[in-house]
């Protein structure tokens, strides 16, 4: 009895598992295979205009000084070019771990980073300025004193507002659209940016001014990144000295480099919905994006969670163990360290270079399983005995009688449970933008970087995620009917 | 048609069943009574592995149930089962409940499989519910339903476990009455049952059991006029 037991359980696990991953693999395998031209992979982070950003009002594109610095270097050397989106603090890693050949993305030569990836000559120097309300207008390092002081985490500006003397404190946040609302709400009094983003954050909201700072002669400027010892940098390094000498750097920099804008025309409201113009579209495409990703591990979860709730009840004693380890590591720890890891770890592991959305899917499915497993168990359990006694006075087989007599039963009982995991599910795949899917919060980040204003795309996506859970709670309120018919 | 020979079943140490030896032939109609905890269900329940027999040996119609070649769930095929609390699917129509084995499990196609089903929901006097779920019924109407679903598999033998002792008083005769036609048609079957009026007019042998042990085998007239043991006496004054 236990031995065919065994046996049902561990091929549904196979099949289910291959059904999953074979025709992924498969379809990725193709891919990877044709290649004509050489391409080389750059990492970076489009929330930094004018030197890089999503051009979210048109086809969202990634676009910026950066990105035509970059093709203008490999048209010359004669590669493609692919660009992969990730997290600024992302970067680095990526380039250790071998997902992208190299990175721009507004990146400061400093010593701390030589430590861990080589950089080309730098393409350009950016200049410090003091982003504060207009009735602060903060000019110099020394009227900082006794204020506190904002830049962004892992940026350069980061080690100058650090060394400002007599701050009162040093915040640092994520993103340029954070440094704005913290100091429209007087939570910072100003915050060290550079100047090229500095134009533009003054441009958008009219209540800031931004002052420049003295040139800072130890500044290792805006550089190239690759992996320590990597074969591309001397081959830059030439193109970009060519750059230099005929000029084209200094017309791209034209080209990107926004004017200061003097008569104003930025909204002072707090909260002004037309900034979200021409970006909606762009925002909406992030539902298609949340949905599928919430369906694939919604999915996983579901399946893999059922056949480790049938593991736990089998009586069989390895398989008990595993999916107890099991539900135990994958709910004892935290599920951003699971999706870091299963996104970074598997092309080092395995060679297999690992989509983010599919990493994203993995990690959530795979989680999910380790908490619906127990709710699937509870519902099993919760199905009378006699049912199972029944079944198997008929004769039926141990899979069949799984499937059709006492999962339907314990689906209708843990399906609120199910909704609860569903709707968890929605929300928390606003997780997956740390590597990168543009997702529906991705996508928000990136319009908030676009616009230089913090709440519109927060509260649309806010919105949209609502109707996302109300839409999931009455379609499984309609299921729940149908499963209550026989009540 | 069954023979059993010194079935043991016990529970760490509780020993519920305690060296059983019987034969019951083709056709015959047992029905088994005893003060409760006797071991009378357990006896039943081991009959189609139900539960697993610590010790002795069951066979079927010359296949050895005990045996760890056995096919079960082929075996169980053969042994229809009524349990006291019905056990239909609740997710099911009355239909669905019945015709879910033969087509699932055996492989009737669905149309003759339905045909069937309705045949014999006349027979228990149930055809206009075919399409009512479970809970839709009574549990009189929901046991005739079982007693349905068992006979769909074409079983050989049935067995019949407390049938009507969770059934309000007045549903008890017309459960009773379809499991009387039943045996009148021949049909091998084991019943636990507390109804002594039944078993002495359906029955063709009463097994009286205490403490684990077949105490007597006898017809229901020598049974019920002339009890051989002082504790079958002593249970006959309790219930009559």
């Amino acid at each position: 009895m236990n031995k065919q037991k065994l046996y049902y359980v561990s091929m549904l696990a196979l099949v289910l598992l291959f059904a999953l991953f074979g025709p992924v693999c498969s379809v990725y395998a193709q891919e990877a295979t044709d290649q004509p031209k050489k391409t080389l992979i750059m990492g970076t982070s489009p929330d930094f205009p004018p030197y890089e950003s999503v051009d979210a009002k048109n086809n969202g594109e990634i676009i910026g000084l950066d990105i035509d610095i970059a093709k203008t270097i490999l048209d010359e050397l004669g590669y493609e070019l692919q660009i992969q989106s990730m997290d600024f603090s992302g970067l680095i890693a990526a380039l250790q771990t071998g997902r992208v050949d190299f990175v721009m993305s507004g990146m400061s030569a400093t010593e701390d980073r030589k430590k861990s990836v080589d950089f080309s000559d730098p393409y350009y120097f950016a200049r410090n300025t003091i982003v504060s309300k207009a009735d602060n207008n903060f000019d110099t390092i020394e009227s900082l004193e006794g204020h506190v002081i904002g830049a962004q985490l892992g940026s350069v500006q980061e080690a100058v507002a650090n060394q400002v003397p007599g701050a009162s404190q040093v915040r640092k946040l994520n993103k340029i659209a954070d440094l704005i609302q913290e100091i429209n709400s007087n939570r910072i009094n100003a915050a060290i940016v550079e100047d090229a983003v500095a134009v533009e954050m003054t441009n958008s909201n009219a209540g800031l001014v931004m002052n420049f700072l003295p040139a800072d002669e130890n500044d290792g400027g805006y550089a190239i990144a690759f992996p320590k010892g990597s074969p591309y940098v001397d081959e830059f390094n030439t193109v970009i000295a060519q750059m230099k000498e005929s000029g084209k750097l200094d017309e791209l920099l034209q080209q990107w480099f926004p004017e200061p804008n003097t008569n104003k025309s930025a909204s002072n409201a707090l909260i002004d919905f037309r900034v979200l113009e021409g970006y909606v579209p762009y925002i909406m495409k992030g539902v298609g994006v949340t949905l599928l990703f919430t369906l694939v591990s919604a999915l996983l979860g579901l399946i893999l969670g059922s056949v480790l709730s049938l593991f736990k009840i089998s009586g069989i004693k390895p398989l008990m163990w595993f999916a107890t380890g099991y539900t135990s590591i994958f709910r004892g720890t935290p599920l951003l360290v699971q999706l870091t890891l299963i996104y970074y770890a598997t092309p080092q592991l395995t060679g297999y270079d690992i989509p983010a959305l599919l990493a994203a899917g993995l990690a959530f499915g795979l989680n999910s399983a380790a908490y619906l497993s127990e709710t699937i168990r509870a519902g099993i359990m919760a199905v009378d005995k006699g049912q199972q006694e029944a079944a198997m006075a008929l004769g039926i087989p141990y899979r069949k009688m799984m499937i059709s007599i006492i999962f339907p039963q314990a689906l209708r009982n843990i399906l609120p449970a199910l909704v609860n995991e569903c709707v968890a599910l929605i929300k928390e795949s606003s997780l997956v933008s740390v590597i990168g899917v543009a997702d529906l919060m991705r996508r928000a980040d990136i319009v908030r970087a676009d616009t230089f204003r913090s709440f519109e795309a927060l509260l649309l996506v806010a919105a949209i995620y609502y109707v996302l859970v109300l839409i999931l709670t009455s379609l499984a309120r309609m299921l729940e009917r149908r499963l209550r018919r026989g009540d | 048609m069954i023979k059993v020979q010194k079935l043991t079943k016990s529970y760490g140490k509780h020993q519920v069943l305690n060296g059983i030896s019987t034969t019951v032939n083709k056709g015959e109609v047992v029905a088994i009574i005893g003060p409760s905890g006797s071991g009378k269900s357990t006896f039943l329940r081991c009959l189609n592995l139900l539960e697993v027999p610590t010790s002795g040996t069951i066979t079927i119609a010359d296949q050895e149930l005990t045996s760890p070649k056995a096919d079960v769930a082929k075996i169980r095929q053969h042994i229809g089962m009524v349990f006291q609390h019905f056990h239909l699917f609740p997710h099911m129509t009355v239909m669905e409940n019945i015709i879910f084995a033969p087509t699932q499990v055996k492989g009737i196609p669905l149309e003759q499989a339905k045909a069937k089903a309705m045949e014999l929901l006349t027979k228990v006097g149930l055809a206009d519910k075919a399409s009512s779920y479970p809970s839709k019924l009574s549990g009189g109407q929901k046991q005739r339903v079982a007693i349905a679903r068992s006979l769909a598999m074409e079983p050989e033998i049935m067995l019949f476990d407390e049938p009507t002792s969770a059934l309000d008083p007045e549903m008890v005769k017309e459960v009773l009455n379809v499991i009387k036609d039943l045996a009148d048609s021949g049909m091998t079957m084991l019943i636990v049952t507390h109804e002594m009026k039944f078993a002495r007019e359906a029955a063709d042998t009463i097994y009286f059991l205490d403490q684990g042990k077949l105490i007597e085998s006898a017809s229901p007239d020598q049974f019920f006029t002339n009890p051989q043991s002082e504790r079958a006496i002593r249970f006959l004054e309790q219930v009559l």
